[in-house]
């Protein structure tokens, strides 16, 4: 069939699937915002469409809805009691409220909950901060600050809980969990590993965390998901922990930065935000990749960064020494010189095909590419390969 | 080939099924919960008991409702301060509105319930630092009977054989130990501590034994006081007016009971058939209240106004108990043909001795309480062809007890629910043809019950020769509100000790007149209460003398038990005459169930001060 | 890849996964896969280990290590004696279907279980499972492709997915996984020796022409010889010189002692690398560069996706930009090239190659910042293309192979009666050059280890957790038996990651005849108790 002929068909098909989009759209107003999202959309989706601003404390995008914390709760005309925005579907002519009184006082009573729901550990990390917003050091203080919740009086609980570690990554304490579950999402409904689970049931209830002194028995595979999704850090890399607390802020003058960029190891392509502080990096995170969407494995989260700094790094070329037949240092003319000089004299001498050149498979494509131009146009050689078979 | 996921038939907690008799253990703790609790404790178990079933997840149950619990437990504790109500208010209501599923949101609505329920109890707590004044736990049964008839000691009595005692036991505080022993409905048995081991004590059962072994009217009658030479009136000679009538007469108080209808027992006569109540031991009720002391009985006299003010005139005090005498009718088309009657109309005439004839004929009748039930039931005895009942509700709507649907499933009576009466349709002779229904699906609870909408269905209609509306009784109260009392929605309105409101300043009321139809144990409770006050009213105080005393205990019997039942006639055989159904208990089975009681008189609360609800 | 791991996940009725074990060697692909059949997509596993995904799969193919060709063959022979063929797919896209068809005739179930040690069942499950899916999707992996039979192999899958229509749509396509984070990148700029950036042949005088005009200079006219052909080219004294940038052939290539006697023989030889490896302390000269954190750059990853590289941090004092040092060679060597940014020589990159023409860092910092640019991209307007082949063809119409089972080079015998294969494990990579600096994966997995069957180590008398001699005809390694029963018997698995026993003294150099991968996958080897 011939493209010109499939032309009148296509345009109708084309029109089909408009309509079809349009019929799966729906149309709501969030505080009197009206705005128009693909059915299946939940009503937290449709905030962040009409750009208001919903709390949420256990909600992960593609992670976890289990609606717990119940700090996105919303009215809904003609409904009973508020709706967790995070775990309700947007319907046609639905008129939200995102924030009353009542629902502001229930988040912050909620919030208060959770904060003092544990001991003063929690308490205190949970308040760290009482003017700026950028200082606070974990998403529920962030949270806190934006409620204005202030440090609780009473605990829940006052006993210290030993902390579950013994996986040279990954620790866990639970004195700074507050139950949200999104450790249990990140394991389980986007890792998949199934090996972070909750434990004791009801009001007790607790994340078993693989990280205990039995870690090489469980099917944990240290990604790390868990502790990227932790918003109070009792899920946490304990590495980060050393290294952060090794590069204190601000020391060089200069604030802890992220840089987004991609994983030097497989070829799945994640995308990371590595995590600077003083010109050193301290901790690498999943970014929303389209291959990855958000997710690392253990060596994209922790294996990614430490051989940066190694001290075991090459710091000036090294040349050998005809006499001793040991490397030395030498000076990067010296040695680009001596490099040019017999290339050039191969080259000259016995052609280019008597030079080889071989890539490497982990480099980036602008190395790569002036790499294969230097050996073709300077080397005059065709014998270029990468690692690409081995 | 590996499998996704191997699936097992064995429950994913092996807890679980054990958790089964603990669940059980856990509703009859509940159920047993004695009376005299403080509400606010009672409401703190609640939050407690919800917390314990949150799955943890969401915050306001996991983390709410223990802190809800544990501040209503301060309250309970008095130590709280008035602040906190207002908190647990808040925090109840962010529970309510936000819990993700009904463990965290009901728990919450339960306690706020409960907040304006008791709110006085609850101020109590926070501000006088104090319980409710002068309230405790006491004997669940003898304070779950309206009359307090003191049933551990009967019970004890009844153990060691002596059944007289036991019958005066009762009569202390009763004068109609065989109507109650057949007929009562046994709000003793609800709180029955036995219920924490097995089941509640066949109380009325054991009842039943004592009354069959010691008929009422062969057990001399307490000794009655000194003749005080005051009169007093009794209108209605129905179970409140011959309680009354008795404790008075024991007083030495001279009394005069008006009866409009030929024979005495009122409803227990011309409302209850003589198959679940046999008139020959009504009699031994009637006669054992007869012989108390001077009693005067004139029957067949109607009291209208004129008559009222003479009387109030004449006795230095009335008790009025004319109970509920007025079938109330359906405002249906062709309520007035012939073949409808009320059910007032139909057991009033047996009472009399009046049995109708319905071989070969459709009876239905409308209605879902025990008057409907005792119609349908009357109807098979009297030969109808098909008896069926129409009912807006749900079976397990119907207010009758269970056990009297039961009998008169079993006795042939269908059962036609979800049926509300439309129409009557009437031949040209004017005479009933048949019953038209709306068939109704259940709907929202209303006021405590699931209400009956109409459903999008065609009308049933139930062909009927005779159709017998059982659905309420009012009160015939016009005479004397011609003498001023007061009514409110057709009850006479009185006081808490029973002096009527308006009308002459001697007269008292009680009984289902002045708490609209109930039952016979709450008329009986009336009687006595009205005796006590008409006494204090005629410038006395008597003591009435209670020559019987409860044995000690034993220990109690921790052995869980079943609880013996009463077993009935074979249907086949009871439904074709009118004597009684019900057997009662074998001499072990008594012994057994009289084995059961806990003996709450001696043990617990019951010997503590305010433990007894006890008249001296 | 011809799809994507978007629609592959989210879309594909079936998963055939083939000589890869993604859980360790491309974990978040395993995660995402591990999402798929949490889903409801079907697996099947055609792997000689009992792999982690092995216990999800609907099917598991235990097939022998190298006879790959021989079960695709079966299975296209069974799907299309089953009826399952994709006929209108086959007429209107493939050509050669004929021929084909008469070759894997004699690839009967019987024949072909035989040859793979499978069950006929469980092979004509798998066939009617791949072949009944509205959408099926090949992944496969360095299991296919490591072999002597290695390019054989990838094409008799192709086959499979092309006698069912499962190519040019989504959850479908023939999808091989690319092992390290540049790989298609390195293949893509130009990095073979018959190839100019963007797969433009060396041979082809148009192309020369072009990369000549762009380049300024004349350019060698003949096909160069691959990377693993070059070693006994290095022996036999033919190539001289080598630059080796970035690569530690030492450790990651097969028959160390014959790379090492290679490398002795050369004049003169270059290394660049941020460490002091294996490789170049055979080197004249070691150049410093600079890795991945300390440049601007792209990636493109397994789907063809190009992505963006960052720099977050200075690299060490004394280093230099990789391309800087290049670029002081070519203008010390002669060529006149200028210091170009990295977002600079991306747009060189565009401006000769048309699969990238599209793609610049101003595009990919901006619009694309999330998704990057799947190649082909063919203007500055185009969105990439996430699966290949949707309407056609990139050479119009689809050829079948006739690839024929050949057995591997070198099986075991009485002498050395254990096949060995080799892989990766989930906490290193590679030469461990970088994951090795981080204490803890070592502290997780840090030495050398051998897979053993149970009933094997029984025979040998060898325990879980002892020290065993593992011998091959080129070399000889110490290292600690793991006794289960995830390889079969006859079967042993080695990691090449770890210096102390690293399986690569072991391997067999044999190639392929076509990509001249080498035979990782099956060597013979002897086990001894120490």
């Amino acid at each position: 069939m011939s493209e010109q002929g499939n032309e009148p068909m296509r345009e109708l098909r084309k029109g089909c699937l408009e309509e079809q989009a349009r019929a799966r759209e729906v149309r709501l107003t969030i505080d009197n915002v009206p705005v128009a999202v693909a059915a299946g959309s939940t009503l937290l989706e449709a905030a962040q469409h009409a750009g208001v601003h919903v709390p949420t404390l256990c909600y992960l995008k593609e992670r976890s809805a289990v609606a717990s914390c119940r700090m996105c709760v919303v009215e809904v005309e003609g409904e009973q009691h508020p709706l967790p925005a995070c775990a309700t579907v947007a319907r046609d002519g639905m008129r939200v409220v995102t924030h009353s009184e009542k629902l502001n006082a229930y988040r912050k009573l909620t919030l208060e909950l959770i904060v003092s729901s544990k001991g003063a550990a929690l308490a205190s990390l949970a308040c760290d901060t009482s003017a700026d917003a950028n200082a606070c050091t974990s998403e529920l203080s962030r949270l806190c600050h934006e409620l204005e919740v202030e440090e609780p009086l009473e605990f829940a609980q006052v006993k210290e809980i030993p902390l579950v570690e013994g996986n040279p990554f990954l620790a866990y304490d639970p004195n700074l969990c507050i139950e949200c579950q999104r450790c249990v999402g990140a394991c389980n409904s986007a890792a998949r590993n199934h090996s972070l689970q909750t434990r004791m049931r009801g009001s007790h209830v607790l994340i078993d965390a693989p990280f205990g002194q039995n870690w090489r028995e469980t099917e944990c595979e240290s990604c790390g998901n868990c502790a990227q999704a932790c918003p109070t850090g009792a899920l946490s890399l304990r590495k980060r922990g050393r290294r952060a607390l090794a590069e204190p802020e601000g020391r060089a003058g200069e604030s802890a930065h992220t840089v987004r960029t991609t994983c030097p190891h497989c070829g799945v392509g994640c995308q990371l935000e590595l995590e600077v502080r003083n010109g050193r990096i301290v901790s690498s995170k999943g970014a929303f990749g389209a291959s990855n969407r958000g997710l690392l494995c253990v060596k994209g989260r922790s294996a990614s960064f430490d051989f940066v700094s190694s001290p075991d790094r090459l710091t000036t070329p090294l040349v050998r020494n005809k006499e001793t037949g040991e490397l030395e240092s030498s000076t990067w003319d010296e040695a680009l010189r001596l490099v040019a000089s017999r290339f050039s004299h191969l080259r000259d001498e016995y052609g280019g095909r008597s030079i080889a050149a071989f890539a490497c498979s982990r480099s980036t494509n602008e190395d790569v590419y002036l790499f294969q131009k230097m050996a073709r146009v300077a080397l005059q050689t065709n014998n270029v390969d990468s690692c690409a078979r081995v | 080939m590996g499998f996704l996921s191997q699936l097992s038939i064995a429950p994913r907690s092996a807890a679980d099924a054990p958790l089964h008799s603990t669940v059980a253990r856990f509703v009859r703790r509940v159920e047993a919960m004695p009376p005299g609790v403080c509400p606010v404790v009672a409401h703190a178990s609640l939050l407690h008991a919800g917390a314990a079933q949150s799955c943890g997840k969401c915050v306001p149950c996991r983390d709410g409702l223990p802190r809800l619990a544990a501040k209503v437990d301060s309250i309970a504790a008095c130590s709280s301060d008035e602040n906190s109500l207002a908190e647990c208010r808040q925090l109840a209501e962010m529970i309510r509105d936000t819990s993700d599923c009904a463990i965290g949101y009901e728990a919450a609505t339960a306690f706020l319930d409960g907040l304006s329920q008791f709110a006085e109890e609850f101020e109590s707590h926070v501000k006088l630092k104090s319980c409710e004044a002068g309230i405790g736990q006491s004997v669940p049964c003898e304070t779950m009977c309206p009359a307090h008839v003191n049933a551990p000691g009967y019970i004890a009595l009844v153990a060691e054989g002596r059944y007289a005692e036991a019958v005066n036991m009762v009569r202390k505080d009763n004068p109609f130990p065989t109507a109650c022993a057949f007929v009562c409905e046994h709000p003793c048995e609800e709180r029955c501590r036995r219920m924490l081991i097995d089941a509640p004590v066949n109380i009325r059962g054991i009842k039943r034994f004592a009354v069959d072994q010691a008929p009422a009217d062969t057990v001399p009658a307490a000794p009655r006081g000194v003749d005080t030479a005051r009169t007093v009136a009794v209108i209605g000679g129905g179970p409140s007016g011959l309680t009354c009538a008795y404790f008075l007469a024991l007083m030495g108080h001279r009394v005069t009971v008006f009866e409009a209808r030929r024979q005495l027992g009122g409803m227990m006569r011309y409302g209850i058939p003589a198959y679940r109540f046999p008139r020959e031991r009504l009699d031994e009720d009637i006669r054992g209240i007869l012989e108390s002391g001077t009693i005067t009985i004139r029957c067949e006299e109607k009291i209208d106004a004129l008559r009222m003010r003479e009387i109030a005139d004449t006795y230095n005090a009335v008790y009025v108990a004319i109970g509920a005498q007025k079938g109330k009718t359906l405002a249906i088309p062709g309520a007035d043909a012939q073949g409808v009657m009320s059910a007032v109309e139909l057991l009033g005439a047996i009472g009399d001795e009046e049995y109708p004839d319905f071989t070969g004929k459709d009876v239905v009748v409308v209605g879902g309480g025990n008057v409907a039930m005792d119609c349908a039931r009357t109807a098979v005895r009297a030969g109808a062809k098909t008896v069926s009942v129409a009912y807006r509700r749900r079976k397990e709507d119907m207010t009758a007890l269970a056990s009297e649907v039961e009998a008169a499933v079993a006795e042939g009576v269908e059962m036609m629910v979800l049926q509300a009466p439309d129409s009557i349709e009437v031949d040209e002779a004017g005479h009933c043809r048949a019953l038209v229904c709306q068939p109704q699906y259940i709907g929202p609870v209303k006021r405590g019950r699931p209400s009956p909408v109409a459903a999008d269905k065609p009308p049933l209609r139930i062909p009927a020769d005779v159709i017998l509306i059982a659905v309420g009784q009012d009160i015939d109260a016009a005479p004397f509100e011609e003498c001023s009392m007061s009514t409110t929605w057709g009850r006479f309105d009185a006081t808490d000790d029973l002096h009527a409101l308006g009308g002459p300043p001697n007269v008292f009321v009680g009984g289902d007149c002045q708490t609209g139809p109930a039952t016979v144990i709450r008329a009986i409770a009336a009687g006595k209460v009205a005796a006590r006050n008409i006494d204090e009213y005629l410038g006395y105080h008597h003591v009435l003398a209670c020559d019987v005393e409860a044995p000690p205990a034993h220990s109690n019997d921790r052995t869980p038990y079943g609880r013996v039942e009463l077993v009935e006639r074979l249907a086949r055989e009871r439904r074709s005459d009118f004597d009684d159904v019900e057997l009662g208990m074998s001499f072990e089975e008594v012994r057994q169930e009289c084995g059961r009681c806990l003996r709450c008189d001696c043990f617990g609360a019951g010997t503590t001060e305010g433990g007894r609800q006890q008249y001296e | 890849m011809t799809n994507s791991i978007d629609d592959i996940v989210n879309d594909a009725d079936v998963i055939m996964l083939v000589g890869s074990n993604p859980e360790e060697a491309h974990p978040v692909i395993g995660m995402r896969i591990r999402q798929a059949v949490e889903r409801g997509c079907r697996l099947i596993v055609v792997d000689p280990r009992k792999i982690g995904l092995a216990a999800k799969a609907d099917i598991h193919l235990r097939v022998r290590p190298g006879t790959n060709v021989a079960f695709a063959n079966g299975m296209v022979n069974l799907l299309i004696s089953l009826g399952l063929a994709d006929a209108s797919f086959v007429r209107e896209r493939t050509e050669g279907f004929g021929i084909m068809q008469a070759q894997v005739e004699e690839f009967t179930p019987d024949y072909v279980a035989r040859v793979c040690g499978i069950a006929v069942q469980d092979l004509v499950a798998a066939a009617k499972m791949y072949g009944t899916a509205e959408r099926a999707a090949i992944l496969y992996c360095l299991g296919v492709t490591e072999h002597t039979t290695g390019t054989d192999g990838v094409m008799a899958l192709s086959n499979i997915a092309m006698v069912t229509g499962n190519l040019g749509k989504p959850g479908a396509g023939m999808n091989p996984l690319r092992g390290q984070n540049n790989v298609q990148g390195a293949c893509d700029m130009g990095a073979g020796p018959d190839d100019y950036p963007g797969y433009q042949k060396v041979t082809n005088p148009a192309a020369r022409k072009k990369f000549e005009q762009a380049w300024g200079v004349p350019l060698p006219e003949w096909s160069g010889t691959k990377a693993t052909e070059c070693f006994p080219a290095m022996l036999a004294g033919e190539i001289k010189g080598l630059y080796l940038f970035g690569e530690d052939p030492v450790r990651t290539d097969p028959d160390t002692h014959h790379v090492l006697r290679s490398l002795e023989a050369l004049d003169f030889f270059v290394v660049q690398d941020l460490f002091l490896t294996e490789t170049a302390k055979l080197a004249d000269v070691v150049l410093p560069g600079r890795c991945y954190a300390e440049k601007e750059g792209t990636f493109t990853n397994t789907e063809r996706r190009v992505q963006r590289v960052r720099k977050a941090v200075d690299g060490p004092e004394g280093s230099r930009l990789d391309t800087q040092v290049f670029t002081e060679v070519m203008n010390r060597m002669g060529y006149a090239q200028p210091e170009l940014s990295a977002a600079e020589l991306m747009d060189e990159i565009a401006s000769l190659t048309p699969t990238y023409a599209g793609i610049h860092h101003a595009r990919l910092d901006g619009e694309a910042y999330d998704r990057g640019l799947q190649w082909p991209c063919l203007d500055d307007g185009h969105p990439g293309t996430p699966v290949l082949h949707i309407s056609s063809f990139s050479g119009s119409v689809g050829a079948f192979s006739t690839p024929d089972y050949i057995r591997s080079a070198e099986l075991p015998d009485e002498e050395y009666p254990f096949v060995l294969m080799t892989g990766r494990v989930l906490y290193q990579y590679n030469a461990c050059a970088m994951t090795g600096r981080t204490e803890e994966t070592s502290e997780i997995e840090g030495s050398s280890f051998i897979e053993i069957n149970t009933h094997d180590a029984g025979a040998l008398g060898i325990e879980d957790g002892q020290r065993v001699q593992v011998t091959s005809r080129r070399g000889s390694v110490e290292t600690t038996a793991r006794v289960s029963d995830k390889t079969n018997p006859g079967e042993t698995w080695m990691p090449f990651h770890f210096q102390d026993g690293n399986a690569n003294w072991l391997t067999h150099a044999a190639l392929d005849r076509v990509s001249k991968a080498p035979e990782y996958k099956v060597c013979a080897i002897k086990i001894a108790p120490k």
